[in-house]
């Protein structure tokens, strides 16, 4: 209460303040005539004018204290005034708490939506990283490659031209061994300074440091979630990929990686093994430029050049497309490729903000409805001699109260909104935690949104309010006052056109999303089974010992019962990437086109697993080994594109960069396929057989095709982890895996759909509530006409009439505005579905329609069973 | 120059002595000051210090209004006037003055 007591008199003196300078002017010029007057008596006594001057300042005292005394008197009345008002109002409120509730429950929704996709943009895209001063951090890449290996790495450390040079690699995994199971961890390598050079804080003991090879840190998540917040933790030995490491430390709860996007990995483990790559992070020198950074890493890439030439071409340079960037901010969205994402919350703020916009119309509308209904009360009042202004403060008083009580709800939904989002788990093949905490740049976007929909709302009844003199207030009756129901009227069409934009939003997305999950990916996920394996590097140190058990597996597989194939893969379609970007040589002959295609390794019998039909040629068997002559399955887009409406079995294409290599022979052609996303259009795609690129893969995914579904998913688990108890085996039904890909469409549908069904809301609230006032006010005209004789049934159409074109005008603007608003979507949308659809815009017109329908019939209803006496009597 | 003694105002006195120097017209600050001095025969002096401010809180009370005019030695002066709530504040204060003395008074002479 002290507290917002201080506010509030620091909000007086605010508004005093900007009166504050003619006022202090004033009161100077009041002491310096003061003075001199004592000065002149005390001269006439016999003073000097010096002397007489300096005594009549002494014994006037300090200026400034008498200032600040003076001024006090003022600020104390504002605050007086001011808490007087806000008790009015609060009064006033308490008296309607229907129509404080409806305005405070609009606000709040609008507020609370606001804020909370605020929050999320915030905390995805804009979030500070857990580290010391990241503004002298930058992210850097050599030979346009975003990892680099570690010699590159140790050498770029070690000509010490920054304060530091670390490096990590996200992208790692790690098997941990808990009793008789094995679980495959998300793991950050680290370079073993990373901890020193970031300045990562930790919540409990201490982290990797340079020279560490077996010890761990812990995430907040994986220490309370798997180790059930053991409090002695620290010098535990976990079994990580066969070897026992110790646990260093924990992080804290509210730990954020460098990386953003609330990725956040199980734990971090020193990255000591030759083959790892790491991405650069340098601390640089107090006040050093990035652009001066960039200068000293070109320098060193020169250098690295002489020692390790690139190995793709020794002719080449690691100077080339070398990067250095911010590690948060826009220019790193930037060169991440985020714009898209970036895009899509901007369209999410711009949705929630017209959600608001409606909430705000609708507070207006409720301000404006009982102005009028108060508009006698206020004419006595000024007829009684009270200022206008007077009132114009206590209306805006009570135009404040209320946004700002909404704003508070509105905060304490967001809180509540956030701590929901932070609990969701997103079925990505990353290890994505929101971590939305209220922080102060949550709490002055709030303060600015409360006092801007104070402003649109509020501001416009008060001054409303008081227009026009006393003795016009007094003699009309407010029934007769017309501008303001127009302006109203115009509240409303607004309102409507923008929930139709919002509206439509809403039902592209959710479209979009049907569309999607009704969408043939182009194989069949319903009869086929995913198991990812991770095996030990540790324990499998050739390809061939890879190859066997990867072989052993399949066989151990097939033998099941009820499995009908089993086949093994690099990538699983819509679930990795791997597009790759080459100049293609067809027929060996003429000119390399350039090509940018999905390229995955399969195996045997994938087609067949998959139900991708091979239209031409063959599919791979095993004798496509290594060693014998290299072979490829194109999809139909890729045959096209290279040898055209020839037949390309048997055809042969090669690489001709850097170095020519042997020709590769067309063996079948598939059928086109989803690669990447489900939104892709004509992706071109070429298989390779896995035995040929990669036999030595660490991580294969099995797939497993089977008319049997009770009890395989767990019997292939178990057949896989008797073979190697060490791997990480992870196993599930095709269909689950298809939820990344759908997760995109997904999220647009969930949160536009919301905001659109939010938005609706509203301003079905506003359309009724308004509707519905208007017909009341009319109660008296409509028993009039009834005792005349009228009709029940023309009064009912008369009613209608008004409110369809109300509800008419607002549909159509907002649909002319829809059109234009909702083309940039296209990028959002899958193909099959263009941004003017027209299902969509037919069904958001119903929509509308019927509630503008619902909100007039019931009042009007209510309107033509008043008894014509009560009515007249009313007048 | 050392003067006579001069006593303390008793507390909510100075509103009292200020209404009652501006009944008889507007004066501006130090006029205020010097009528309050001249009228007591110098027994009662305010301190410059808390004139300005008492002036303000009365300005926000209503009991006074302020103008701007020309001072006797041709200065830009603010003038102070009381409004016809500061006449009736006069008068309820003056009656509880009188009161609040005869009470002393008699305390004094009898106790």
């Amino acid at each position: 209460m002290e507290g917002l007591a201080r506010r509030v008199m620091a909000v007086c003196r605010l508004t005093h303040s900007l009166r504050a300078s003619t006022f202090d002017r004033e009161l100077d010029e009041e002491i310096a005539l003061h003075i001199e007057l004592r000065a002149d008596e005390l001269q006439q006594d016999g003073l000097t004018r010096g002397e007489a001057m300096a005594r009549a300042r002494r014994e006037f005292g300090s200026p400034l204290r008498v200032k600040e005394e003076t001024r006090a008197a003022w600020e104390f009345r504002w605050l007086e005034e001011m808490l007087s008002d806000l008790f009015y109002a609060g009064r006033a409120l308490r008296r309607n708490p229907g129509f404080a509730a409806a305005g405070i429950v609009s606000l709040a929704l609008g507020i609370g939506a606001n804020t909370t996709i605020f929050s999320l943009t915030m905390e995805l895209l804009f979030s500070e990283p857990s580290c010391r001063s990241p503004g002298t951090l930058a992210a850097m890449s050599i030979g346009g490659n975003s990892h680099a290996h570690m010699r590159h790495y140790r050498f770029l450390r070690d000509v010490r031209i920054f304060d530091g040079l670390a490096g990590s690699n996200e992208e790692a995994e790690a098997n941990w061994r808990a009793g008789d199971e094995t679980h495959r961890l998300h793991a950050m390598r680290v370079t073993d300074n990373f901890f020193g050079v970031v300045g990562v804080p930790l919540a409990m003991g201490r982290p990797i440091e340079p020279g560490d090879r077996d010890v761990v840190v812990l995430s907040d998540r994986f220490w309370r979630t798997r180790l059930g917040a053991d409090a002695d933790v620290v010098g535990r030995a976990l079994t990580i990929d066969g070897r026992p490491y110790t646990v260093s430390g924990v992080l804290p709860h509210d730990h954020r990686t460098v990386l953003g996007f609330g990725f956040s990995p199980d734990v971090y483990l020193p990255a000591s093994r030759e083959s790892d790559v790491v991405a650069l992070i340098a601390r640089l020198p107090e006040g050093m430029s990035l652009p001066a950074a960039h200068e000293r890493l070109i320098l060193a890439c020169r250098e690295l050049d002489k020692v390790y030439p690139p190995e793709w071409n020794p002719r080449a340079s690691w100077v080339t497309n070398t990067d250095v960037l911010p590690v948060a901010g826009m220019a790193r969205l930037r060169h991440l490729r985020m714009v898209p994402f970036v895009a899509f919350f901007s369209m999410l703020m711009i949705v929630v903000g017209l959600v608001l916009l409606i909430a705000c119309a609708n507070v207006s509308n409720l301000l404006l409805a009982r102005a009028s209904t108060r508009r006698q009360e206020l004419a006595i009042r000024l007829a009684l001699g009270a200022g206008r202004r007077r009132i114009v403060r206590q209306l805006l008083a009570e135009s404040l109260l209320l946004p700002l009580l909404g704003a508070g709800a509105g905060l304490l939904l967001n809180v509540w909104l956030a701590g929901m989002l932070n609990h969701v788990q997103l079925p990505l093949p990353l290890p994505i935690h929101l971590l939305i905490q209220p922080d102060w740049r949550l709490l002055l976007y709030s303060v600015v949104i409360a006092l801007l929909s104070a402003l649109v709302a509020g501001l416009l009844p008060a001054l409303k309010a008081t227009r026009g003199g006393v003795s016009a207030a007094l003699k009309r009756t407010e029934r007769q006052v017309e501008g303001r129901s127009r302006l109203r009227g115009g509240l409303i069409v607004t309102q409507l056109a923008v929930s139709v934009v919002l509206l439509t939003m809403g039902v592209l997305f959710v479209r979009n999303m049907t569309k999607s999950m009704t969408m043939s990916p182009g194989f069949d996920a319903e009869g086929t089974v995913w198991a990812s394996v991770r095996l030990v590097p540790e324990k499998y140190p050739t390809e061939e010992q890879v190859r066997s058990v990867t072989s052993a597996a399949l066989s151990e597989l097939r033998a099941l019962p009820g499995v009908d194939a089993a086949s093994v893969a690099r990538v699983v379609p819509l679930n990795g990437n791997s597009i790759r970007g080459d100049r293609v040589l067809a027929d060996s002959s003429g000119e390399p086109v350039q090509v940018r295609f999905h390229n995955n390794d399969v195996g045997p019998d994938y087609f067949r697993t998959m139900v991708i039909p091979i239209l031409a040629g063959r599919e791979f068997v095993a004798s496509d080994r290594k060693g014998s002559p290299e072979v490829a399955i194109l999809n139909e887009n890729l045959a096209r594109r290279l040898f055209g409406d020839r037949d390309p079995v048997g055809r042969t294409f090669r690489y001709p960069a850097p170095t020519p290599s042997a020709p590769i022979t067309v063996v079948g052609v598939a059928a086109n396929s989803k690669h990447f996303t489900l939104g892709e259009e004509k992706p071109l795609a070429m298989y390779s057989p896995y035995a040929q690129g990669a036999g030595g893969n660490l991580a294969p995914h099995l797939l497993v095709r089977s008319s049997r579904r009770e009890g395989l998913v767990r019997e292939i688990a178990r057949t896989l982890g008797e073979l190697d108890p060490s791997a990480a085996i992870e196993v599930k039904p095709m269909r689950n895996a298809l939820g990344f890909a759908l997760l995109p469409s997904r999220i647009g549908a969930a949160l536009l759909g919301s905001a659109a069904l939010l938005g609706l809301a509203l301003a079905s609230i506003g359309l009724y509530g308004v509707l519905a006032y208007s017909v009341t006010r009319r109660t008296p005209e409509i028993g009039l006409r009834m005792a005349l004789g009228a009709d029940g049934r023309a009064v009912l159409r008369m009613v209608l009439r008004e409110s369809a074109a109300l509800a008419g005008s607002g549909v159509a603007v907002g649909l002319g505005v829809a059109a234009f608003a909702t083309r940039p979507l296209a990028m959002f949308l899958v193909p099959e579905l263009s941004p003017t659809d027209p299902p969509t815009f037919l069904g958001v017109v119903g929509v509308l329609s019927a509630v503008a329908v619902a909100a007039t019939l019931a009042p009007a209803l209510r309107a033509i069973r008043v008894d014509p006496m009560t009515a007249l009597r009313s007048e | 120059m050392i003067g006579p003694e001069i006593p303390e105002l008793l507390p909510g006195t100075l509103y009292l002595l200020v209404l009652r120097a501006l009944s008889r017209g507007p004066l501006h600050g130090y006029a205020i000051a010097r009528r309050i001095k001249d009228t007591s025969a110098d027994a009662l002096e305010i301190e410059d210090g808390s004139l300005y401010p008492a002036l303000n809180r009365m300005l926000v009370k209503g009991w006074l209004k302020a103008e701007w005019g020309i001072s006797e030695n041709n200065r830009r002066a603010r003038f102070y006037k009381l409004t016809a709530d500061g006449r009736k504040q006069l008068e309820r204060e003056s009656k509880q003055f009188e009161k609040l003395v005869m009470a002393i008074q008699r305390v004094m002479r009898t106790a």
